[in-house]
């Protein structure tokens, strides 16, 4: 891992694993995914409001890793006030960041420090798992 | 003078460095052991120098490999004090042993109403067969309940045991915790009900002797890379009985007497069971493994292991917001434990970073950890290569790893 995503590990990732800003189920919800990796138990379920192709709320309940944790944290945060329009190369932004077969330098991507911290995951190809368990998810509400 | 430092110069994976340059510290031995160098050149003189298949051709080389074949059978005989050599079946591996016995042992003796006992604390591997044909036939899996201290409750057994159950299966040691589970007693309480015993010695064999008369169980499997030995071979010791009477493992090449379009007949045990060209190189390279357990010797193996695995217990509960799960009496050598805030993955990929190999997760063992309450554990296992050193490098990162983590 290279100091500077090193860095961005320890700062963003486990800064965002403990945030509880996006935890917690709401009844306005109007879709509900499960994401769920049955090799580590890692589970969380997601909640979304649209309004139209909208999302105007987005939040989690669950538990699992430091960096599967931050990863739901840092999507749903994303999530919120984007069209499902924007969301799709946001989501494919964030496979390519964290894929190690890549062509592309995380910081080409993407400037955004709590997106470019998930980078750490092309050092550690066992992980990418964690960081795009709850990504992965939500690719099936565009592809549907 | 047994030293460990000389043991594990036996091994050339730690002549390698981690791709950061580190010595390798490997404590996930419960999941798979290193080889040595005599397994290795076992296997490599097997291709180069000797190869050959067994049972069925009368020429050189293939003579000399049948009967190199024989002599691991043989060897496995005397590691579990079988009666019988042919008691020996080679299997894939203990998985595969178990599968073989769900087909051809429990599936044509077991109807609707009957009933399988394992336990709480089973390997995934000795609870889906099980529970797949018990599916099938609607016929009950019992489980046999552990206490928090990782005993198994024996007396819900005595309870549980009766004359519609046809299959006791339990591990010897639990792969998740490492606690070790009274065998003998378990075949005596079955066996007051003529029920049949699977042990699943996995994680034993590496530690300690397993003698199948002293245990009197039916049935035993375990794998070959457990066990210093290589991948995809292992072996399912049965009663010679059971043997007889089962129909074969698998159909094919190698396990008849005579094939005609109307009906054929088949050899006895263990060849009707090895339906097939076996993993030849994977059985040499297990009598390998077993010559170098031996020439070691279990009391020298059980005694290094068991005391590295109290002397990690004693500094893991010297860290702050570590949790040791199950009692440390009567534990293998391996160890699942938690840390306060850290989630295991978390914690392998930072003891990765430093050169050090220990298992996170739930160890193929969901229900137990449903049980347990836990989504997962870290888990250190020994084997005889390892050292008080390795141990404090451990210790040491862990103590590193909350400060990061944290």
């Amino acid at each position: 891992m290279n100091e500077r995503i090193k860095s961005l590990y320890k700062s963003h990732i486990m800064a965002n694993a403990r945030d509880e800003s996006q935890v917690g189920a709401f009844s306005e919800a109007t879709h509900v995914l499960e994401a769920y990796n049955p090799m580590c138990g890692d589970q969380y379920t997601l909640y979304l409001e649209l309004n139209g192709t909208k999302v105007v709320r987005a939040g989690f309940e669950g538990y699992g890793c430091a960096i599967s944790k931050a990863s739901t944290v840092v999507l749903t945060r994303n999530l919120e006030g984007k069209t499902l329009e924007k969301i799709k190369p946001l989501v494919e932004l964030f496979f390519e960041l964290v894929d190690e077969n890549s062509q592309k330098s995380p910081e080409s991507l993407t400037q955004d420090k709590d997106l470019l911290a998930f980078a750490a995951a092309r050092e550690f190809p066992e992980r990418k798992q964690c960081a795009t368990l709850s990504w992965g998810e939500l690719r099936q509400i565009y592809e549907s | 003078m047994f030293d460990p430092k000389i043991i594990k110069a036996k091994f050339p994976i730690f002549k390698e460095k981690t791709p950061l340059g580190q010595d390798l510290v490997y404590l996930d031995n419960a999941a798979t052991c290193h080889k040595p160098q005599s397994v290795i050149d076992a296997i490599t003189d097997y291709y180069a120098r000797g190869y050959g298949t067994v049972g069925r051709a009368s020429y050189w080389p293939a003579s000399n490999t049948s009967r190199k074949f024989d002599q691991v059978r043989k060897q496995v005989q005397e590691l579990v004090n079988a009666t019988h050599k042919e008691e020996v079946v080679f299997t894939f591996g203990t998985t595969d042993g178990i599968n073989k016995l769900a087909n051809a042992f429990l599936r044509p003796r077991i109807r609707v109403g009957d009933q399988v006992i394992i336990s709480e604390m089973e390997h995934h591997a000795n609870l889906l067969p099980w529970q797949q044909v018990c599916h099938e036939v609607g016929a009950e899996l019992l489980v046999i309940p552990m206490f928090e201290s990782g005993a198994l409750d024996y007396s819900s057994l005595k309870t549980m045991i009766n004359d519609r159950v046809k299959l006791v299966a339990v591990t010897a040691i639990s792969n998740a915790l490492g606690v070790k589970n009274d065998v003998r007693q378990i075949t005596e309480i079955a066996h007051t009900c003529d029920v049949p015993v699977l042990v699943d010695a996995a994680q034993s064999l590496a530690h300690e002797p397993m003698d199948v008369q002293a245990l009197d169980c039916d049935f035993m499997v375990f794998s070959g890379h457990k066990l210093y030995g290589p991948t995809g071979v292992g072996v399912l010791y049965g009663k010679r009985k059971w043997l007889d009477q089962m129909p074969p493992f698998s159909l094919g090449g190698g396990i008849v007497k005579e094939v005609k379009f109307e009906k054929s007949s088949f050899q006895e045990s263990p060849h009707k069971h090895e339906a097939g060209t076996p993993n030849i190189a994977g059985v040499l390279g297990l009598g390998a493994a077993i010559s170098f357990v031996q020439s070691v010797g279990y009391d020298q193996i059980k005694g290094h292991t068991e005391a590295l695995t109290q002397y990690v217990a004693a500094e893991l509960e010297k860290l702050e917001g570590v949790r040791v799960i199950g009692s440390n009496e009567n534990r293998a050598p391996a160890i699942s434990f938690v840390m306060e805030g850290v989630h295991p993955h978390d914690m392998s990929t930072f003891l990765n970073e430093k050169g050090i190999c220990i298992r996170a997760g739930h160890h193929c063992a969901q229900p137990l950890m449903q049980k347990l309450n836990l989504p997962g554990t870290a888990r250190i296992s020994f084997a005889v290569y390892n050292t008080e050193e390795d141990v404090d490098t451990l210790i040491e990162t862990l103590k590193e790893t909350k400060d990061f983590l944290f």
